[in-house]
């Protein structure tokens, strides 16, 4: 005969235990998730063992204005995880308390994709030997509708893959959105001079506008978008 | 009657050039001409509308509400000056006319524009930053003229130039009226694709206070402002220069050459 009070002690205890299952296994998913994150934004190649000046173009909102700020940073020695790293720099500092174009924290850029210009295809030509290296014989394509070529030999194309989660969160605005598009455009163009056209995707996807207003469907030249001269000095 | 002696000849040479000018049309190339344009015509686009308020002016006030309102105003000053004007959006949702419940993209909407072949497309933006008006022209690089194929997204291209000659026409007439104003140049959808003289105007509050974009004899003074200068503007604009259509290409000849161009 099982008394009372041991059965509500019982009971208790084996209320206990489901509920401390349950909380162990949110927490681990809870864990797992941060990892994750922490994974995807962390650069793809290992970082230069020293600092090197790299050139922020950092935009204000107050009177809407750019600027080239001098800052040391470690950076990879991939072309894109150079570019990666760099926006990250970017929008960190925008998301730093006392920031003159304030963003929310947070990963703003998934990936960055550089590709030569100008944009070909290829056909594969099945009746032709393979090459050498047993990949099929193949024929450049020009796109449908051309676009325009490199400037010099060698220019690239960033494509940079924006997360929603930042999209979403981005001030509305003419010229807040201008600005941060500009912003990035900047800072590829001072660092990495390859870079001659810039295009924007939303979680790998194209999206019209950044936040109901700046064009993120056309390719941008990579351009100087400073507009008033740092007094830090260089 | 007497024959003037130089009758047989004069008429062997207009017989020849009357031969000649039947020839001529055929092998000359046809010269770009002006496109077609309603200089009595303006499109209104009150931008966002329905789930897609825009920008959030202070603590109650929507983008999409200070744009249709402001939209209004223009468009009865524009009409009591004999202009037609054309809306994107009336209501709170901009709807796809016959399909009731579909909401007209921005694509939709410069559509919308470039049928109308308009003297001028404004497209009507809000925000809480800064003071007065700011006017944003198309970042594009002006195109000396219209190709008769055009690219969406650039279609703005060959209208830079009557673009910027709009927004300095109402840059003078806002700061006459005493209107604080910022002029610069944008990518925002869809003005790329816009086939007029095309501007962005965004309303900003008067002063420091947010709430003063409301103020109707704030936007009273700005919505005469820029109705008087559509009026100069409309007879002054001049279309770009459309290039004539190239012949097209057979499909059988297009589809026999090879990716490298080349019979």
């Amino acid at each position: 005969m099982i008394l009372k009070h041991q059965r509500i002690v019982f009971w208790c205890l084996v209320g206990c235990i489901v509920l401390m299952a349950t909380l162990l296994f949110l927490e681990r998913q809870r864990g797992r998730e941060r990892i994750l994150s922490l994974a995807t934004q962390m650069p793809m190649d290992a970082v230069a063992a020293s600092d090197e000046p790299v050139t922020l173009d950092l935009a204000n909102d107050t009177d809407g204005s750019i600027s080239a700020e001098p800052r040391q940073m470690a950076l990879p020695v991939d072309a894109s995880a150079r570019a990666r790293a760099l926006l990250d720099q970017l929008m960190a500092e925008y998301s730093l308390s006392g920031s003159t174009h304030p963003l929310q924290p947070g990963s703003a850029v998934a990936e960055v994709f550089l590709l030569p210009l100008p944009m070909v295809g290829y056909s594969v030509n099945p009746s032709a030997p393979p090459l050498a290296d047993g990949s099929p014989a193949s024929t450049p394509v020009a796109a449908a509708i051309p676009g325009p070529g490199p400037v010099n030999p060698g220019g690239e194309l960033a494509v940079i893959d924006l997360r929603s989660s930042f999209v979403n969160q981005h001030p509305s605005g003419v010229e807040v959105e201008s600005l941060t598009l500009l912003s990035i455009v900047g800072t590829l163009h001072a660092n990495l001079p390859q870079i001659e056209q810039v295009r924007f995707l939303v979680d790998g996807q194209p999206r019209e506008t950044l936040a109901g207003h700046a064009d993120l469907l056309r390719t941008y030249p990579s351009r100087d978008t400073v507009t008033t001269s740092s007094g830090a000095p260089q | 009657m007497k024959l003037n002696p130089h009758a047989p000849a004069a008429l062997l040479l207009f017989l020849v050039a009357a031969s000649f000018r039947g020839q001529a049309p055929a092998a000359a190339a046809p010269q770009p001409a002006p496109g077609p344009l309603n200089r009595n015509t303006i499109v209104l686009d009150a931008a966002h509308g329905n789930v897609d308020s825009g920008s959030r002016i202070g603590d109650s006030i929507l983008e999409k509400d200070v744009t249709l309102a402001l939209a209004f105003r223009l468009r009865s000053l524009l009409a009591a000056r004999g202009f037609t004007v054309v809306m994107t959006r009336e209501n709170d949702a901009a709807l796809r006319p016959g399909t009731p419940g579909t909401m007209l993209t921005l694509d939709d909407r410069a559509g919308i524009a470039n049928h109308a072949r308009a003297a001028a497309c404004l497209l009507l933006h809000a925000t809480g930053s800064g003071q007065g008006v700011h006017l944003y022209g198309s970042e594009l690089d002006a195109a000396p003229a219209e190709a008769a194929v055009l690219p969406w997204l650039t279609a703005q291209a060959a209208w830079i130039p009557q673009s910027a000659q709009l927004e300095a026409s109402l840059g003078t007439a806002l700061k006459r009226a005493g209107v604080p104003l910022v002029s610069s140049r944008a990518s925002v959808r869809p003005v790329d694709s816009l086939t007029c003289p095309a501007l962005v105007v965004e309303l900003a509050p008067e002063g420091d206070d947010r709430a003063s974009i409301n103020d109707s004899d704030y936007q009273q003074r700005v919505a005469e402002a820029i109705a008087g200068a559509l009026i100069f503007w409309s007879r002054q604009v001049q279309p770009p220069l459309r290039l004539p259509s190239e012949r097209p290409v057979p499909v059988a000849a297009t589809l026999n050459t090879p990716p490298g161009g080349q019979p």
